[in-house]
């Protein structure tokens, strides 16, 4: 039996009194949805056809003739926009995706090559805009999973490229993703395209802040806005998706605040102007509460501790065992907040926070103290007692809370 | 949550062969863009050797470096030092049949003299008796037919590059030449 058959015909069986409602919700637990794998062959089939027609092309690209080089440009883009166009309308929609998407890389072959041809030397990014824009305005015309998380990637390597060769951060495509392939994923919010997303927009977020030599820590003031902006996403699964990388990055950045951060140098290169860092983080704290309060889910606020900004604090071990109350505070919540929720996945993903923090902690409290062998021997025992003490404790909780 | 538009839509068949007739537009300007660089634009005579003469042909491009490529720190015009990646520009005078560099700076310059040429290039390194600088010139995808015989010559004597700089700041190599005796 398939999910998708529980999904359309069960709400019927519930109604003519087959099954209960209960029942229904029982049973589509036992098909879980696996629809992300399946989505993702296109894609890499198209970027896989790409490649190969590249290298058999670039092989004897030079002994060609411009005219019949431009020809096989143009004709090959578009003979993949056609026979995209052709599965799609026989209904054959992962086939067709696959050759739109590939009419896609190639327009950006195209433009690459052509002016490689006439040895063109451009000194800002217009024509691989022209890319993101294209990949912008097809996202939009197919609606297509594969066409977004492409064109999520072509953003990322076009700003690449612009701040890394041309030295400058190109403003129009971090809009054109933040507003074409945002407003996209609000209106058809999506757990695997929000995190694709969130992760598209942290990456130009990092190249802008290396672009402008500013303060790493200023990286999250756009990553908690995108945080903030999965908590007015009414689709709570897409929302807490987009959530996802800007609080692992929140977590790293912590974790390595927990190790590094005793030593005032490495904390000193952490410390931006205080009332600009702290106003503006508090204005998006503000906003995210806002929207937790607006979609009630005020308990999820918990996320906030990873951004106390320690740093401030002067060095030494007090910063260190300070950032550690609050790396455990955070995994101590996640796992809380999953038990309530009864979230199996949640309740991994919290053990292995805390077993993580566990394991910087004794790390760092005990490595200059004790006798290397001890270390590991005691560090060892610990980590297995806390992995089976936590897991036995997960299984009784969400087996008590199972619906009978 | 992928469920295509109908394609029978009229509307969204027009958009789309909107969209790659676009496309295809774009790159036939890119090419329109090379014609009009070489029409339009002012040729600079450049100055170069092969990065390695033993090897020419890496490819099927050549790999150049210019007198322009290095440039004593004394030319840098600006109030703060050079930075790595950074864009910037640079001022070009005739000298002995080729242009030389005459100053570098972050902010746009302009020809004072009708015998001068503005290139921009970006910084890759900088250092006390020294600014080496990058100018995307330095691949010269070779023509058909052409590379053997530059093989010959240039692999011993360095090589003269036209540079087509159009006024809106694109620039291509036009002719890669051996240097007059």
């Amino acid at each position: 039996m398939s999910r998708k058959l529980l999904e359309t015909d069960g709400p019927e069986w519930v109604r003519k009194g087959i099954i209960t409602e209960q029942q229904h919700q029982q049973l589509l637990a036992l098909y879980p949805e696996d629809q992300h794998v399946v989505g993702l062959l296109p894609l890499l089939g198209s970027l896989l056809l790409g490649l190969s027609a590249l290298s058999i092309v670039a092989a004897n690209w030079q002994g060609l003739p411009e005219w019949l080089r431009l020809l096989l440009l143009l004709g090959s883009m578009g003979g993949a926009y056609a026979g995209g166009e052709y599965f799609l309308a026989r209904r054959n929609e992962s086939l067709g995706i696959g050759l739109i998407g590939l009419g896609l890389i190639l327009f950006g072959c195209g433009i690459i090559l052509t002016s490689q041809m006439y040895q063109l030397i451009g000194y800002d990014a217009p024509g691989l805009l022209a890319w993101a824009l294209a990949g912008t305005a097809l996202t939009y015309l197919y609606r297509s999973r594969t066409i977004f998380v492409l064109m999520a990637a072509i953003g990322g390597i076009v700003q690449g490229y612009s701040t890394g060769q041309l030295g400058t951060f190109s403003y129009l495509t971090a809009a054109l993703t933040v507003v074409g392939l945002g407003y996209y994923w609000w209106r058809h919010p999506d757990a695997l395209l929000g995190t694709v997303l969130a992760t598209g927009l942290l990456w130009q977020a990092g190249l802008l802040i290396g672009h402008l030599h500013a303060k790493i820590t200023w990286f999250f003031i756009p990553a908690m806005l995108i945080y903030a902006a999965g908590d007015w996403q009414t689709d709570r699964s897409a929302g807490r998706a987009l959530q996802t990388p800007p609080l692992a990055s929140a977590f790293l950045f912590t974790l390595g605040l927990a190790l590094y951060g005793e030593a005032d140098t490495y904390a000193g290169m952490l410390r931006p102007p205080f009332l600009a860092y702290i106003g503006a983080l508090l204005g998006v704290f503000a906003l995210s509460l806002w929207g937790k309060y607006r979609r009630s889910r005020p308990g999820s606020a918990t996320d906030w501790l990873l951004l106390l900004p320690g740093f401030y604090l002067h060095g030494g071990l007090a910063l260190a065992i300070a950032t550690l109350v609050v790396l455990y505070a955070y995994s101590g919540t996640v796992l809380w907040r999953a038990h309530q929720e009864n979230n199996a996945d949640r309740v991994t993903l919290g053990t292995v926070l805390f077993i993580v923090t566990t394991m910087v902690a004794y790390f760092k409290l005990t490595w200059a103290f004790m006798d290397k062998s001890l270390f590991f021997l005691v560090g060892g025992v610990l980590l297995l007692g806390l992995s089976w003490y936590l897991r036995r404790k997960n299984a009784q909780s969400l087996s008590a809370k199972q619906p009978e | 949550m992928a469920t295509p538009v109908s394609t029978t839509s009229f509307t969204h068949r027009r958009l789309i062969k909107l969209a790659v007739a676009a496309q295809m537009l774009f790159i036939l300007a890119v090419a329109g863009a090379g014609y009009a660089t070489t029409a339009l634009g002012r040729t600079v005579t450049l100055r170069t050797t092969p990065v390695d003469p033993r090897d020419l042909l890496y490819g099927d491009y050549l790999r150049l470096t210019y007198s322009i490529s290095q440039v004593p720190p004394t030319l840098w015009q600006g109030p703060q030092p050079p930075r790595k990646h950074q864009p910037v520009y640079v001022l070009l005078r005739p000298q002995n049949g080729a242009y030389e560099a005459t100053a570098v700076s972050a902010t746009e310059l302009t020809p004072t003299a009708p015998d001068q040429a503005v290139l921009r290039g970006w910084v890759t390194d900088s250092w006390r008796h020294g600014l080496r600088l990058r100018y995307n010139l330095e691949r010269y995808y070779v023509p058909e037919a052409t590379g053997k015989e530059l093989q010959k010559t240039g692999g011993r004597r360095p090589l003269l590059v036209k540079v087509s700089v159009a006024p809106w700041g694109q620039a291509r190599i036009t002719r890669v030449e051996e240097l007059p005796k």
